[in-house]
C-alpha cells in the first residue's frame, strides 16, 4: 500500500476516535470539533510518511498539538461567547453520555481540573482513550518508563484531590452513575472498524 | 470503593457508543475532507485547510475570523500606505426607520406565501453571500474582514467556490484580507482568497440535501442540520444562516422559512431598513444577553436578505464597544 492508501485507511478507521478525543477536551463546544479534527488530519496528511503501524496514539499526539493551537487562538473568543451565553455550554448542550445517564461526573471533572495540564492529559488518555503504557508513550512523545511514572504520579494526585473533596465514593449521593451502570466496561477506544 | 481511574472512566463526556461521535462510517463532512486531502487542492504549509462552506452560525464565523488575526498588529494594517484610502473602517449597525408601521412577521409570511403561489424564483444549490466578520486577537483591537463568497454547483455534482476580499460599500478601495498564512493584511479590492473546484460529492443529510418547502418539514430539516433536538429563536437564526450559506432559496422555500420564523416567535418587528447592499427591507430583532440579532427580510417576497449581529454592551477587555457589529451577512442570488 502507498502512503496515501495507508493514510486513507487510518483516516476512515480513526476519524470518530479522534473526534471524541477532541470533543472530550472541548466540552460544551461541539460546534468546533469538526474544524479541529479537520486540522488534525490535515497535519497528519502532511506527515503521512511518519504514520506508524498503529496510528491512533500518534494521531492523538497530533490532535493534542492542534488542540493547543486552537485553544490559544480561540480562547479569547470562547471566553467572550461563553459570557454572552452564545454557546453550546450556555444553551445546555453539553455532551452527555445519553439521556438515561446523570450528568457525567461533574465532581470528577472538578477534581481533574485541579491537576496540572500534563497530569490531566495522561489521565484522560488512560481513562477515556484507554491507552496502555506503550501507547501513552507514543501519544505523549516520551519513553514507556516515563509514561508509566507520569501516570502513577497523576493517579496519586487525582486520588488526593478526590479525597480532599469529601466523601465521593461509588456509594456517595453524588456518585456519577446509577449502580447498575457502574460496572459497564466501555469498548476499547480504537476507532471504527 | 472505585479507584480514581474507574471514577474518571465513568465521567467520560464522549463515550464511544454515544452520538454524535459514536463509531460509524464517515459522514459526508469527513468523506469530503478526506477526498480533498487525497485529491487536492493541497493545503498550504503551516496552514491547515479549513472547510469554509460549513459555517454554523456565529460561532464558526467568529472562529474563521479569530483564527486569522493572531499576532498581527492592527495599527500596521490600519495606517496602510499612501494612495487610495482603504475601506477598513468597521461598518456601523443598520439604522432602522421606525416611522413607518412595522410589518408583522405573520403578515410577511402571508405575503411570501402569496408570492410563492404566483411563481417566483426557483431553489438553487449554492450561495452568494457578502459578509463582514469581526476578528479578535489577544494583542490587537478587533478588525472587520469583508468577504464575498460564491458557491456554484454543476449537474455532475462538482462545485466551485470563489471567495474574494471586497466591500461593496467602497468599490475599488483596498480592504482587509488574508495572506497565505491566514494573517490579515491590506489587499486590493477583489483579492482572491479562495478559488477552488471540488470533485463530485453527494449527501442526503441537511444542509447538503435539498431543503423542503413546507414549514413543519423545514423545521425538522433545520434541526437535523443544526444537530439540535429543538429550535428556539436564537438557534433558528443560526439554522437559517446555515441554510442560506448552502442554498439560494426559491420562493416556496423562502415562504416556508418566513412561516417558520413567524410561528417560532421571539422576533420583534422593528421597522424599515436599507441593507448594506442598498436593498429595502423589513427588520426583525431578537435581543439576547449582550447581543442583538437583526434579520432583514424582503418586504414583498419575505426572502431573507441579511442577518446582523451587534454588541449591545461594551466588552472593554476584548476591545469591543456597544454598537460594534460582530457579524453581518447579506445573501443575494
Amino acid at each position: 500500500m502507498s502512503n496515501d492508501e495507508i493514510f486513507a485507511a487510518a483516516y476512515r478507521e480513526h476519524y470518530w476516535a479522534v473526534s471524541r478525543y477532541v470533543a472530550r477536551r472541548l466540552a460544551g463546544h461541539t460546534g468546533e470539533v469538526e474544524e479541529v479534527v479537520a486540522e488534525v488530519f490535515t497535519v497528519a496528511w502532511r506527515r503521512r510518511a511518519e504514520l506508524p503501524h498503529a496510528p491512533l496514539p500518534w494521531l492523538y499526539g497530533v490532535a493534542r498539538n492542534c488542540l493547543a493551537n486552537a485553544v490559544r487562538g480561540q480562547g479569547r473568543r470562547r471566553r467572550l461567547l461563553a459570557r454572552l451565553g452564545n454557546d453550546d455550554a450556555a444553551h445546555g448542550r453539553h455532551i452527555t453520555s445519553g439521556p438515561e445517564a446523570e450528568p457525567p461526573g461533574d465532581w470528577v471533572h472538578e477534581a481533574l481540573a485541579r491537576l496540572s495540564a500534563k497530569d490531566q492529559e495522561v489521565l484522560r488518555l488512560t481513562a477515556w482513550e484507554e491507552l496502555g503504557v506503550d501507547e501513552l508513550a507514543v501519544a505523549l512523545g516520551c519513553g514507556s518508563r516515563a509514561a508509566s511514572m507520569r501516570l502513577h504520579r497523576a493517579r496519586a494526585r487525582l486520588r488526593s484531590e478526590i479525597d480532599r473533596m469529601g466523601p465521593p465514593t461509588a456509594e456517595a449521593p453524588h456518585a456519577p452513575r446509577p449502580a447498575a451502570t457502574v460496572d459497564a466496561t466501555p469498548a476499547k477506544e480504537h476507532g471504527h472498524g | 470503593m472505585a479507584d480514581e481511574l474507574d471514577l474518571l472512566r465513568r465521567a467520560n463526556p464522549a463515550p464511544a457508543d454515544a452520538p454524535p461521535f459514536a463509531d460509524r462510517p464517515l459522514d459526508p463532512h469527513g468523506e469530503r475532507h478526506l477526498h480533498r486531502l487525497l485529491h487536492g487542492p493541497t493545503p498550504s504549509p503551516g496552514r491547515p485547510a479549513r472547510p469554509r462552506p460549513a459555517r454554523r452560525g456565529v460561532r464558526l464565523a467568529w472562529g474563521l475570523a479569530a483564527g486569522a488575526v493572531v499576532a498581527v498588529t492592527a495599527v500596521a494594517l490600519l495606517l496602510g500606505g499612501p494612495g487610495t484610502p482603504p475601506a477598513v473602517a468597521a461598518p456601523r449597525p443598520l439604522v432602522v426607520r421606525a416611522d413607518a408601521t412595522p410589518v408583522s412577521l405573520d403578515r410577511l409570511a402571508e405575503r411570501a406565501e402569496a408570492a410563492a403561489a404566483d411563481g417566483g424564483p426557483a431553489l438553487r444549490r449554492g450561495t452568494h453571500v457578502q459578509s463582514w466578520s469581526l476578528g479578535m486577537s489577544d494583542d490587537a483591537p478587533p478588525i472587520t474582514l469583508p468577504e464575498e463568497r460564491i458557491v456554484r454547483w454543476t449537474a455532475d455534482g462538482r462545485h466551485t467556490e470563489l471567495v474574494v476580499a471586497t466591500d461593496p460599500r467602497h468599490p475599488g478601495r483596498p480592504v482587509l484580507g488574508e495572506d497565505e498564512d491566514g494573517n490579515p493584511r491590506q489587499v486590493e479590492d477583489g483579492h482572491v482568497i479562495t478559488d477552488a473546484t471540488y470533485p463530485p460529492s453527494w449527501s442526503d443529510a441537511p444542509p447538503a440535501s435539498r431543503p423542503p418547502h413546507e414549514a413543519g418539514r423545514l423545521r425538522a430539516y433545520l434541526e437535523e442540520a443544526q444537530r439540535t433536538p429543538s429550535l428556539d429563536t436564537s438557534r433558528l437564526l443560526d439554522a437559517a444562516a446555515l441554510l442560506l450559506d448552502n442554498w439560494t432559496l426559491g420562493a416556496r422555500e423562502s415562504a416556508a422559512l418566513a412561516r417558520l420564523l413567524a410561528d417560532t416567535g421571539g422576533l420583534r418587528p422593528a421597522g424599515e431598513v436599507t441593507d448594506r447592499l442598498g436593498r429595502p427591507g423589513q427588520a426583525y430583532v431578537y435581543e439576547t444577553t449582550g447581543v442583538r440579532r437583526m434579520l432583514i427580510m424582503d418586504p414583498a417576497t419575505g426572502a431573507v436578505l441579511g442577518l446582523e449581529t451587534t454588541f449591545t454592551e461594551a466588552q472593554p477587555e476584548y476591545g469591543v464597544t456597544a454598537g460594534d457589529v460582530m457579524e453581518y451577512s447579506a445573501w443575494t442570488r
